[in-house]
């Protein structure tokens, strides 16, 4: 399945009241449910196959890239956004670093978890879209990643 | 029926160093037959308590000092997984930075480091812990629960009501209170505080490293002067000693009962029992965010069902409060 599109809907859902939504095409059915945890597994995503996301949900996602080899590194979760281990630290990445696919790239934050944030790509950062102790959303972009 | 290590609490409490307590006034004490007083008796000895026994006369302990050994956690252990691999060292850097090593090289779900001391505790953003040798527990624990990185953020909540949970089984009758989201005070002072750490790929968690340090044994004279008015301990606030070790394995146990629960019936029963712990709603309270200024104020009126916490500002708006500290 893809999960590319999955990921899409997901983040056009977690800015609506929508709980339940289920969606069947010639490819197949897709259903999701979310909301308060009740099985401690949520949100659940089940798809038998992938259905294609609506234009809406697509649009506002819409990476904005300047050159189609810029690719982004987005926000796990809803959370404060920390460039750098402690307020005395160095930046775990400075503008214009190389980094690698898995190494950590800054933290989110939110009630005193501290997600230490990958990235899934290699390649030079030649952004940082947030500034240090920050609020981020879900699927908000953090860096432009030059690959 | 009383958590099995709060029955081995209660007999070493009952031993005494210098005269011999009989098998039968243990068993009238504690309700349980002689042979089961004499089951836990052994038990404890291979935990590393050193009791003397004697026929017509009883039990006494040849030493007053209470053993903090990998033997005497693992041994007096009740739990399925959680510490069921335990890592003890004698000093340690910082716990979570070895269980994230130990995370890193494909420890499993469970595995728990403790550390006598700690010579680089840290708490959130760096700030440090203070983490002298032998009158404190300092421990973390790795996770590998199958949720959304989004949701794992509740786990927070749900290692607060664990430890609340076992500090109160050793103060009883005094109570705890949350701080929200997860530190532990009694009577407004900081008794216990929780490190989470979190390596997560966008859709599936690697690990969580459950970091808990706990004043058990330090006295209020032994605390940094920036930290005597702020904090405490059980034994200040008790007047007793905690035996270390047991209160380890109350805390594993206390982790794993919550843990499971929320895995099999949902975080409802987490929010419910951390609502008990928590004494703010209706006061005013106030947020800072990103270690700036204040950033939110205004009545407290509680927390939503994803843990965060709900401020109603002046303007009659309800913020919803995902991190920072509140002051």
């Amino acid at each position: 399945m893809d999960l590319k599109e999955i990921k899409l809907i997901y983040k056009f859902l977690k800015n609506t009241d929508i709980s339940e939504l289920e969606v069947e095409d010639t490819r197949g059915k897709l259903s999701i449910k979310r909301g308060v945890v009740s099985t401690g597994v949520a949100p659940a995503v089940m798809a038998t196959s992938v259905v294609t996301p609506t234009a809406d949900a697509d649009a506002s996602n819409a990476p904005k890239e300047e050159s189609s080899n810029i690719k982004e590194v987005t926000s796990p979760m809803v959370g404060t956004f920390y460039l750098s281990p402690s307020p005395e630290a160095a930046q775990f990445v400075e503008l214009g670093a190389l980094i690698k696919k898995g190494q950590t790239v800054c933290i989110v934050e939110a009630m005193k978890m501290m997600n230490e944030v990958e990235s899934e790509l290699s390649g030079k950062v030649v952004k940082i879209l947030v500034e240090n102790g920050q609020p981020v959303e879900y699927g908000e972009p953090l860096f432009h990643v030059e690959i | 029926m009383k958590p099995l290590a709060d029955i081995d609490s209660q007999i070493v409490c009952l031993l005494k160093e210098g005269s011999f307590v009989s098998g039968q006034e243990i068993s009238t004490a504690l309700k349980l037959s002689r042979s089961a007083v004499w089951k836990r008796i052994n038990g404890l000895r291979k935990g590393g308590y050193a009791i003397e026994a004697r026929p017509n006369k009883g039990y006494k302990l040849s030493t007053s000092e209470k053993p903090y050994t990998t033997v005497a956690v693992s041994s007096a252990l009740k739990t399925e997984t959680f510490a069921r691999v335990l890592h003890f060292h004698e000093s340690v850097e910082s716990t979570n930075t070895l269980a994230r090593k130990l995370a890193q090289d494909d420890a499993e779900e469970g595995t728990a480091v403790i550390a006598q001391a700690q010579t680089n505790g840290r708490g959130r953003r760096g700030r440090a812990w203070h983490s002298p040798k032998g009158v404190n527990l300092y421990t973390s624990i790795i996770l590998r629960p199958d949720i959304s990185p989004v949701h794992a953020p509740t786990l927070t909540l749900l290692a607060a009501v664990a430890l609340a949970e076992a500090i109160e089984e050793f103060i009883a009758p005094i109570r705890v209170n949350v701080k929200w989201p997860n530190d532990i005070l009694i009577n407004g002072r900081k008794v216990a505080g929780i490190l989470t750490e979190m390596s997560s790929e966008p859709d599936k968690i690697d690990h969580i490293i459950i970091g808990i340090g706990v004043n058990l044994n330090i006295e209020a004279k032994a605390l940094p002067e920036e930290l005597a008015e702020i904090a405490t301990s059980l034994r200040e606030a008790s007047g007793r000693a905690v035996d270390m070790t047991l209160f380890a394995c109350s805390l594993y146990s206390s982790l794993e009962k919550w843990y499971a629960l929320s895995l099999s019936s949902g975080f409802a029963p987490v929010l419910a029992k951390w609502r008990t712990y928590f004494d703010k709603v209706g006061q005013n309270v106030k947020v800072s965010e990103g270690g700036k200024g204040v950033a939110t104020e205004g009545i407290c009126t509680g927390i939503d069902d994803d843990g965060a916490l709900l401020i109603k500002t002046t303007d009659n708006v309800i913020e919803r409060v995902v991190s920072g500290d509140v002051i």
